[in-house]
């Protein structure tokens, strides 16, 4: 190219043109411009179930939050672990040495609750329903529970109930202990969540979260931007981390800090550890990344069970690469998998103890 | 030699970086929004830096939430557990409270929100 001096007609054109780069610049920004976000936020399942949708109109969008609506309000009325359900009337069958007819939904949830458990070696037991009422938790308000006494703790220590009590053949359950009383709490919600995002996917959503309290799965991305999940603070109401994720990811928490009641100065939580028969020791929170809501559910509560001790080989056990741990001293014990991918949002930073 | 037209361009510049700063960096960590969701309600906007009172209807009564001084927190709660109450001023970006049997959260939110979702 020859160079040729500046006149004020060639001063102009430039300026001209860099105020075109400009424009070009704030247009290309625009394109960017999120498309928009909807937001429903519903009381149901004992929780707050919020759905985010994006990258469809709004009448989809408001179909596939109906269709979420009923299915959680199908899973509240058909499993709730206390109120007339059809959990309770197999729960009394189950307790009268009666066979149980099952549902399809009914057969899936039960004989996965029956795998896992084998595979958290009975830490995740869904069995110990009696126990859960016990403590109190089996109600909407526990706040001014007490400890129970530890004689009935020890009476229902004996009766050891456990999901390989159950003999589920075809679509007939029964239990050879009658101390077996199903609450489906500890994975439920995550279940509920699979389906959910199911039901969306059906709807030709393919980019949503769906969050109910610490149980999220997501599928898609928020347009070029992967979704953003914050979690946390056991002890606070901030975010202690928080993650980049896309595609089709279960993110599951569970923590001390969501039905509990203080008494005496301690505290007791409702993640009732069925060997001592009494709340977990050692962890505030755990969390789990993992493709399916209820395996992350499930394996969240059995590694807050198995505490900062066994919760490596507890995930392991259930094939899960990428948790977390909060002790009761704040330390972060992480997996490497998941410390990858992982942004801490406290300054100073927590204590971090990254395993393999 | 600098020229008329670099001159502008250079003053064009300079013009743009205070969009640019405010749009990209934003400030991360202080709110500016405040969310307020309530079961089967539109979602509530509010911001932080207007001192007011709220009265939210939920599942089982009211709630009250206070906005003062860049602050927000539940001062009223319909139900027995008072978890909400006790969680205190929120004011970081993505701190939530929330009255679970009432079905009413409070959030605060950056300008541009850094988290799509909380896990809690």
């Amino acid at each position: 190219m020859k160079f040729v001096p500046h006149t004020i007609t060639e001063n102009r054109s430039l300026v001209m043109r860099f105020i075109l780069l400009c424009c070009a610049l704030f247009m290309l920004n625009g394109c960017e411009q999120q498309q928009p976000i909807y937001q429903q936020q519903m009381l149901t399942l004992g929780t707050l179930v919020d759905i985010t949708i994006y990258g469809v109109d709004e009448k989809t969008a408001q179909a596939g939050i109906k269709d979420v609506e009923t299915l959680m309000a199908g899973l509240h009325h058909n499993w709730h672990a206390w109120q007339p359900s059809k959990l309770t009337e197999i729960n009394r069958k189950l307790a009268a040495g009666e066979s149980a007819t099952l549902d399809a939904e009914g057969e899936f949830l039960i004989s996965k609750g029956i795998e896992l458990s084998q595979r958290s070696n009975t830490l995740f037991n869904p069995a110990i329903g009696k126990l859960i009422t016990l403590w109190g938790f089996h109600s909407d308000d526990w706040s001014s529970n007490q400890p129970p006494a530890s004689s009935d703790i020890q009476a229902l220590l004996k009766q050891k109930p456990q999901m390989s009590d159950l003999v589920l053949v075809g679509n007939q359950l029964r239990s050879s202990n009658s101390g077996v009383e199903l609450d489906l709490g500890a994975y439920a919600k995550g279940y509920a969540v699979d389906i959910a995002i199911e039901a969306l996917r059906k709807r030709g959503i393919n980019n949503a979260i769906v969050n109910a309290g610490g149980n999220l799965r997501l599928i898609g991305s928020k347009g070029k931007r992967p979704w953003r999940i914050g979690v946390r603070d056991p002890r606070g109401t901030g975010v202690i981390a928080s993650l980049e994720t896309r595609d089709d990811e279960a993110v599951i928490t569970s923590g001390d800090y969501e039905r509990y009641f203080d008494y005496q100065g301690q505290r007791y939580h409702h993640l009732i550890d069925p060997r001592s028969a009494a709340p977990a020791r050692g962890a505030l929170s755990v969390t789990v990344v993992a493709n399916n809501g209820m395996l992350a559910d499930a394996a969240s509560t059995a590694l807050f069970i198995a505490g900062p001790e066994q919760w490596r080989e507890t995930a392991r056990a259930l094939g899960i690469e990428a948790a977390m741990l909060i002790d009761d001293q704040g330390v972060v014990h992480i997996t490497q998998a998941l410390m990858q991918r992982i942004h801490f949002e406290k300054d100073p930073p927590p204590r971090i103890n990254v395993v393999d | 030699m600098l020229k008329r037209a670099d001159y502008v361009v250079i003053i064009f510049a300079l013009l743009l970086l205070p969009y640019l700063y405010i749009t990209y960096w934003g400030n991360g960590s202080y709110g500016e929004q405040v969310v307020i969701r309530s079961a089967n309600q539109p979602v509530q906007y509010y911001s932080l830096y207007d001192n007011h009172q709220i009265t939210i209807a939920g599942a089982l009564g009211s709630n009250v939430i206070e906005i003062k001084n860049g602050q927000v927190r539940f001062i009223e709660a319909p139900c027995q557990n008072k978890i909400c109450i006790h969680s205190g001023w929120l004011r970081h970006d993505g701190e939530t409270a929330a009255c679970l049997p009432n079905g009413v959260t409070v959030s605060v939110v950056g300008r541009n929100t850094r988290f799509d979702a909380i896990n809690f």
